[in-house]
């Protein structure tokens, strides 16, 4: 975590100098490198930090001691989640927050602006990253189908939709692909900020026609990613007979 | 607390680890689980524990069910039990203090618990440093800690001998005989039956997930049919050897 903390606010500063050097152009230079950065690098430790929030305590052989507290397995599932989440807004906070120190007032809020998507950006794959946790039986395995659901979600889901739209000339709706593009938090991500930062005509002259559902939808998403594998990953936990076997 | 083991069941896919064992902890005794490696004592004792549920049976705790098919043991039961894991492991990078500062606030016990529990197993000097830096039988005697941390009212020490120093051992005696003299039970297992001979009140031999023979060490002196040598009765070391060996060789039961 620290090795991350100390990358990404490298990074992140890393851009935001270069972004200081062209003046007025945060919209253009500063936040759309961070929007990359953040996308590659967010899903991927949110996943790491979470793969072994229960079978590394299964193989440690320290689940055991720990759920024979008095605490329900959800408890003990939910503060592994909220113990690591609090660490990777910690992480995000001072990567964004170096950042933005470096740049002129105006830029400093459109950075500053990233933060509250990149923490549900984190806390979903993190969710993600704690039902792997629960589902695996090795660390090892956790480890390798966290790496899997980032490389699908951030790598080959966009390359995916595009291919279905060039193999089907257009025929699937841009209301579909807009659904399928924003069903992947990544995806959302993504989008969600393109839009803030160059709105809908600066992204129809990229080529980019897409619509974003309106915010209660989005909100519905988000919650939807971060508490569906929590839930799935509780009701896995709790339904199992033998919790250290 | 009373503790009764009706007719408990558990099956790992093909494997039975638990066939229909009845037995039952009291109040003030030293209860020891004896048995070869996958005789079932583990399982039992993680079926107590909440962390095994089994096909069939129940735990009754003071004449109330805590543990059946459809539940694991209830979390007030829990409340009430220490345990201490086979292989006892924590976070490398606590301290011993913050690793007992942690079961502390999730037993709901003060900070002035945790200083005197630490005294009681001989970590108060080592208290500040981290677990990565302890040896086994400190790490034994930190698991032991947290075990007796709530002064539960039934403690479960899964082969609590293996990898205790001579200052642990000397502890591990010192507390079984403070929780026997306040009344509250102690369920062991261990294969170091020699070493327990003294402390044990009874003794429950498992083998194969079926309970072979049970009693005090005499009654099972006397199961086993070995003559007393002059100076004293066999050791329960070789007792356990010819229980076993003879439901190895015979099918008869002997309790």
């Amino acid at each position: 975590m620290v090795l991350f903390t100390l990358l990404f606010a490298m990074l992140a500063v890393g851009i935001a100098a270069y972004g200081r050097s062209a003046q007025d152009a945060a919209a253009v230079v500063t936040a759309p490198s961070l929007v990359t950065l953040i996308v590659f690098l967010v899903p991927l430790v949110a996943l790491i930090l979470g793969h072994d929030a229960i079978v590394g305590e299964r193989e440690r052989h320290t689940l055991g001691l720990l759920l024979s507290l008095p605490v329900h397995r959800v408890e003990v599932l939910v503060a592994k989640f909220l113990g690591r989440a609090l660490a990777l807004c910690g992480s995000i906070g001072l990567g964004l927050g170096a950042a933005s120190l470096l740049l002129e007032p105006g830029q400093r809020s459109i950075v500053l602006g990233l933060v509250p998507s990149t923490l549900l950006l984190g806390a979903s794959f993190l969710s993600i990253g704690v039902l792997i946790s629960v589902a695996s039986k090795r660390v090892a395995t956790a480890a390798s189908l966290a790496v899997v659901v980032w490389f699908l979600t951030v790598f080959i889901y966009d390359l995916v939709l595009l291919a279905i739209m060039v193999m089907t000339d257009g025929s699937v709706g841009q209301e579909t692909i807009t659904w399928l593009v924003t069903l992947n938090p990544a995806g959302l991500f993504r989008t969600q900020q393109m839009l803030q930062l160059v709105g809908q005509d600066g992204l129809a002259e990229l080529g980019l026609a897409v619509t974003l559902p309106g915010a209660l939808t989005r909100a519905a998403i988000w919650a939807g990613w971060i508490g569906l594998p929590l839930v799935l990953g509780g009701g896995l936990l709790s339904g199992r007979r033998a919790v250290t076997a | 607390m009373n503790v009764r083991i009706e007719e408990l069941a558990v099956r790992f896919g093909p494997v039975r680890a638990l066939g229909g064992v009845s037995l039952g902890f009291r109040p003030g005794e030293v209860s020891v689980l004896a048995g070869p490696n996958g005789a079932g004592k583990s399982t039992l004792m993680s079926v107590i524990l909440g962390l095994v549920r089994p096909d069939a049976g129940r735990v009754v705790a003071n004449d109330r069910t805590v543990a059946d098919s459809r539940h694991d043991a209830a979390l007030s039961f829990r409340a009430r039990l220490g345990y201490l894991p086979e292989s006892v492991a924590f976070s490398e990078n606590l301290t011993g203090r913050q690793v007992m500062r942690f079961f502390a606030m999730a037993r709901g016990v003060g900070r002035e618990r945790v200083e005197q529990v630490l005294e009681r197993v001989g970590l108060g000097h080592a208290a500040g440093r981290s677990v990565g830096g302890y040896s086994r039988g400190m790490r034994q005697r930190l698991g032991l800690g947290v075990a007796i941390l709530h002064s539960p009212e039934l403690l479960i020490l899964d082969e609590p001998t293996g990898g205790l120093d001579q200052q642990g051992i000397t502890v591990l005696w010192e507390v079984l005989e403070e929780w026997r003299a306040a009344g509250r039970s102690i369920v062991l297992s261990t294969h170091e039956l020699a070493t327990i001979e003294r402390r044990a009140d009874r003794l429950f031999v498992l083998v194969d997930g079926r309970l072979e023979a049970s009693g005090t060490p005499d009654q099972l002196r006397d199961q086993s049919g070995l003559e007393p040598t002059v100076r004293k009765g066999p050791g329960l070391d070789e007792v356990y050897e010819a229980l076993i060996g003879r439901s190895s060789s015979d099918a008869s039961h002997v309790h």
